[in-house]
């Protein structure tokens, strides 16, 4: 279907990106490009745009790999036995677009179905990658896209070629493409791997300047209201575009790059701690298509310098991690406490410390420091960067809640067990006829795969032909079902304490900071979740599950502190709606928070209280269908008490300081450290 | 079946804004959907139902499920043919029918392959050949793509829609299938904030967005009672009764569709267009254009060609408290003018 595009060159601002763009269209060696941006600022758009400039290739008539004629290249198995009596035409470059919702079978190739059922042999039918072999491949919202069809494109990607081994079929082809993604970071990262497989990434924001945003409109509507008019007019500039992506393409296999510019490039990659030789080679590539593009044969140093943030934006490391900002009213009034007095001789005691989260920092190896100056920027760039999401908003004074920040990935690992649900924190098997139908397999069930059963019965049908008016003969061991796999939000049960004793010093303030990050990363993966606070003599639910993260939120805000510290009440509390929970959705995996210092001071029946909760912990413990996370909220002091590890142990729940759930940024995701 | 009538439009009481969203949305397809938030029983898919009602109808191929523009899109339909129904591609030129504007419904528990197509099951098994069963997104094109509760969608089923909502076309790779039709739609989505968000993403694809309430007045809820028991007791009379309102109001959006492409906007106007988007603070450029079309479409509404500076209050007001730029847990704006003063205040 021919639709008509929006022209790259009319695009207002994003000069850059669009720089990228063309690097990516002259030298498939930097390895495919990755936009990042804000919603509408026309990064698809750009995208779309640029295959109506993209070079004419050369290609085998008739094959559906594109199979290209130059000596030594691969082929696919058809034109490698013709080869070299082979007719070709000249056609332009192609975009392929891989949708949301594309199935394995189509993006790697499955059985023919109709050519199969005719022939009578398994015939095959390419899939995307075939047809985007010499081309693009584009993946709009690439953060959204299936893990199972994430690992097939950069299996091809890495290794050039597309293997098919399944339903049947033996076969391997030439997939060789540049992978062009978008995304918005707001909706949840890329995973590592396929993040560093983007040789360049760019970060798109909107105009600031009024006039700029004028001219956007106006262009835009004038598109709107003829495109075709809207085309002629900006054709020169579209035709100077494709000239000079045509002309880059010629002279790419020339331009030369001096040795000291080598060593230039790898004093850049060392100065930013990126991970791999990765960001040396496509930077490399990367500068010899820019000067390509600008009609050159030599690389310098300016071409090297445009292009290196391109490359290192994603893969650069800091040397130290910026340091945490203080929290606030860390040094207030210790008379403000209206703790008990067992907890008031404790807190006496305790010595103003520095953050922990310091001492945790790693020195710096040696020859990072002599080339610290160099890595001033870093932090703040990176603070730049946080600061242009919404979601890393590091205070909310409204909320009165702490500094907030990305956290930790919390998640069980990807399980056997069938589980009804929507959400994105776990991965799991799908039994109701609902989620993405990803692949299908031999296997019983009502959830029939027609596609891949006809595919699977295809080759047999000249040998089972009847007569009983039907075109299709299916046998029993034909059938296949559909795999599915859709995220689970599993249930995130809040038990905050909400006591005299926490709000000492600051600590509801950087507690209430460290729920909230846990709820806006709720938010991402769409969790339930249900809050329960307990105080004074009793623990309450202030929220029962639910998916409305935002009411959460405001509850959190409301939140009032003060009071004895009824933990074995909280326990229970919790141990109740957990179980009735469980009881409705048998086969959710509730995770609970216990956002508490340990500290305890009321019981439910006679006995010391520490004894009590603790004998509570255990019981709530024998449950394996529950995970537990206990987040120490005590400050290190000289004298600690640990009471909250001690909770953690009895309960067998993982043990985090606040700090501890802290999750560094996009750079660390490449390094693979989230966990 | 002989059709019972549809509540007149015109005879809904209240709830304004809604209904100039919505009247918007059919003079200019282009705004791309209006998002109703609210509670229950607020009279959201009655106004739906009723507006598409008095819309002009359409023309299209007979028995065509793609619902292609034989004016405009006879090429896709001779391609779809070729491509997808080999076997009943015949010389003749189809039939031209016309026929009104549907209102197509998105169940909350649809499922993907309902929603983009599928493989036909009794084609494929009787004749042994592919062949496409279109989806919801097919019968949508040039329809009113009504999806109730959008928030409870299941993910992945709103992240093909707000795919096919951004292109204007649904591409189908799945199942051995390869194809792709257009699929322009108003979108219509409904959503109850108590119940959780929506996402941003989808959020900002939302042309506009109108927030409504249960009508607060004793004498409009004891209007509202009158009227839809004058309804039930006799609905073709009730009809009949409104009938007057309902054409004028169906000229005035003809003439509205006829009158905006030659609506003007003077520069200075679309700099206030532009301020307004920077102080409030709005991810990307889609608020700015999207407002720049509501103004205009608010001028042809009103019978002008030329856009006004009031245009643009009232365009603001829909077009942006879903788009200000929030920490996913905030509330999503009440007054865009309260936040521009607060904003302005700021500086």
């Amino acid at each position: 279907m021919e639709r008509t595009v929006y022209p790259l060159a009319a695009v207002v601002g994003q000069a850059q990106l669009q720089q990228g763009l063309l690097l990516a269209a002259i030298n498939p060696a930097v390895g495919g490009i990755l936009l990042r941006g804000e919603k509408g600022t026309a990064k698809s758009t750009m995208v779309r745009a640029l295959a109506a400039l993209l070079p004419e290739i050369e290609v085998v008539r008739g094959c559906p790999y594109s199979c290209s004629m130059e000596p030594g290249s691969d082929r696919c198995p058809d034109c490698a036995q013709h080869f070299p009596t082979l007719d070709t035409r000249v056609r332009k470059t192609r975009l392929i677009e891989l949708p949301l919702n594309a199935t394995e079978d189509r993006v790697a190739g499955g059985i023919d179905f109709p050519r199969s059922l005719k022939s009578g042999r398994v015939v095959f039918a390419p899939g995307l990658l075939a047809a985007a072999h010499r081309g693009l491949l584009y993946v709009d919202e690439v953060n959204l896209l299936d893990d199972h069809i994430v690992d097939l494109i950069l299996d091809a990607a890495a290794s050039g070629e597309n293997r098919i081994e399944r339903e049947g079929i033996s076969f391997r082809h030439p997939a060789r493409f540049i992978l062009v993604g978008t995304m918005n970071p707001e909706e949840g990262e890329l995973r590592p791997q396929l993040l560093d497989r983007f040789g360049l990434c760019l970060e798109i924001a909107g105009s600031h300047d009024p006039e700029e945003r004028v001219t956007l409109m106006e262009r835009r509507e004038a598109f709107d209201h003829n495109p075709a008019a809207f085309l002629t007019q900006h054709q020169q500039q579209s035709d100077q575009l494709a000239h000079r992506i045509a002309r880059g393409r010629a002279l790419l296999p020339g331009v030369r790059v001096a040795a000291h510019l080598r060593s230039f490039i790898g004093e850049l990659c060392r100065e930013n701690n990126v991970a791999g030789h990765r960001a040396d080679l496509v930077m490399e590539q990367a500068a010899r298509a820019l000067a390509a593009l600008e009609g050159k044969l030599e690389v310098s140093v300016d071409h090297i310098r445009v292009v290196a943030p391109m490359v290192l934006i994603h893969r650069r490391r800091d040397a130290q991690p910026p340091p945490p900002p203080p929290p606030p009213e860390e040094q207030q009034d210790e008379q403000q406490d209206e703790t008990p007095p067992e907890e008031n001789q404790e807190e006496r005691n305790e010595q103003p410390q520095e953050d922990p989260s310091e001492q945790e920092a790693q020195p710096p190896p040696p020859q990072e420091q002599q080339t610290s100056p160099d890595d001033q920027p870093d932090p703040g760039e990176q603070q730049e960067q946080e600061g242009q999401q919404p979601d890393a908003g590091r205070e909310e004074a409204v909320f009165e809640i702490g500094t907030t920040f990305k956290v930790k990935a919390i998640s069980g690992a990807k399980d056997r067990v069938v589980r009804r649900g929507s959400g994105r924190r776990s991965r799991s098997r799908i039994a109701q006829k609902k989620g993405r139908y990803v692949k299908s397999a031999l296997r019983p069930s009502d959830d029939l795969a027609l596609d891949a059963t006809l595919r699977a019965a295809a080759p047999f049908q000249r040998q089972r032909a009847g007569d009983d008016g039907l075109a299709v003969h299916l046998r029993e061991q034909d059938l296949r079902s559909k795999i599915r796999e859709k995220r689970i939000g599993n249930l995130l049960l809040f038990v905050v304490d909400a006591s005299g004793s926490m709000g000492a010093r600051g600590r509801m303030t950087a507690s209430k900071g460290a729920v909230m990050s846990l709820l806006l990363d709720a938010y991402q993966k769409r969790d339930r979740v249900a809050m329960i606070t307990f105080r004074k003599n009793e623990a309450a639910v202030n929220l029962p599950p639910t998916t409305s993260v935002d009411l959460a939120g405001k509850l959190l805000a409301e939140m009032p502190v003060g009071g004895r510290t009824p933990l074995s009440a909280g326990l229970v509390k919790c141990h109740e709606q957990v179980r009735n929970y469980l009881i409705k959705n048998p086969t959710a995996q509730p995770i609970v928070l216990f956002i508490t210092d340990g500290k305890c001071n009321v019981t439910l029946a006679n006995g010391k209280p520490v004894e009590e909760s603790l004998y509570l912990a255990g019981a709530l413990a024998r449950d394996k269908r529950i995970r537990s996370i206990v987040v120490d909220t005590e400050e290190a002091g000289l004298v600690t008490f640990g009471l909250a590890r001690r909770l953690a142990g009895a309960m067998e729940a993982q043990y985090f300081k606040i700090d501890d759930l802290k999750a560094q940024a996009l750079v660390d995701i490449v390094r693979g450290n989230h966990t | 079946m002989k059709n019972r009538p549809i509540y007149p439009f015109t005879a809904l009481v209240g709830q304004d804004t809604m209904k100039l969203a919505l009247m918007l949305n059919v003079v200019n397809p282009g705004l791309s959907g209006v998002l109703i938030r609210g509670e229950k029983g607020t009279a959201k898919s009655t106004a739906v139902r009723a507006l598409a009602d008095i819309l002009p109808e359409i023309p299209m191929f007979r028995d065509d499920p793609y619902q292609l523009d034989p004016n405009e899109e006879y090429e896709v339909y001779t391609e779809i043919r070729q491509t997808v129904q080999a076997e009943s591609a015949s010389a003749a030129t189809p039939e031209v029918v016309m026929r009104k504007v549907r209102v197509v419904e998105l169940p909350v528990g649809a499922t993907e392959d309902r929603v983009v197509g599928t493989l036909d099951l009794e084609h494929a098994l009787k004749k042994g050949e592919k062949r496409v069963e279109p989806g919801i997104l097919a019968q949508a094109h040039r329809n009113i793509l009504y999806v109730d509760e959008v928030n409870l969608l299941d993910d992945h089923v709103v992240d093909v829609l707000l795919d096919s909502a951004a292109m204007g076309v649904n591409t189908i790779e799945r199942e051995g299938v390869s194809f792709s039709h257009p699929a322009r739609f108003t979108l219509v989505g409904t959503m109850n904030p108590e119940e959780g968000e929506l996402r941003p993403q989808l959020l900002d694809r939302f042309g506009l967005c109108v927030t409504i309430e249960g009508i607060r007045t004793t004498e409009e809820r004891v209007a509202i009672m009158e009227r839809r028991a004058a309804f039930d007791l006799d609905p073709e009379r009730f009809a009949a009764h409104w009938q007057a309102e309902s054409d004028a109001l169906a000229d005035r959006l003809l003439i509205a569709r006829s009158l905006y492409p030659e609506v003007q906007i003077e520069r200075p106007l679309l700099f206030e267009i532009a301020r307004t988007c920077l102080e409030v603070g709005v991810d990307g450029h889609r608020g700015d254009i999207i407002m720049l079309k509501t103004a205009k479409t608010l001028a042809a509404l009103d019978g002008r060609t030329q856009v006004e500076s009031g245009d643009i209050r009232t365009a603001s007001e829909l077009v942006l408290p879903h788009r200000v730029r929030r920490q996913p847990l905030m509330e999503i704006a009440d007054s865009v003018q309260n936040l521009r003063k607060r904003a302005m205040a700021g500086q």
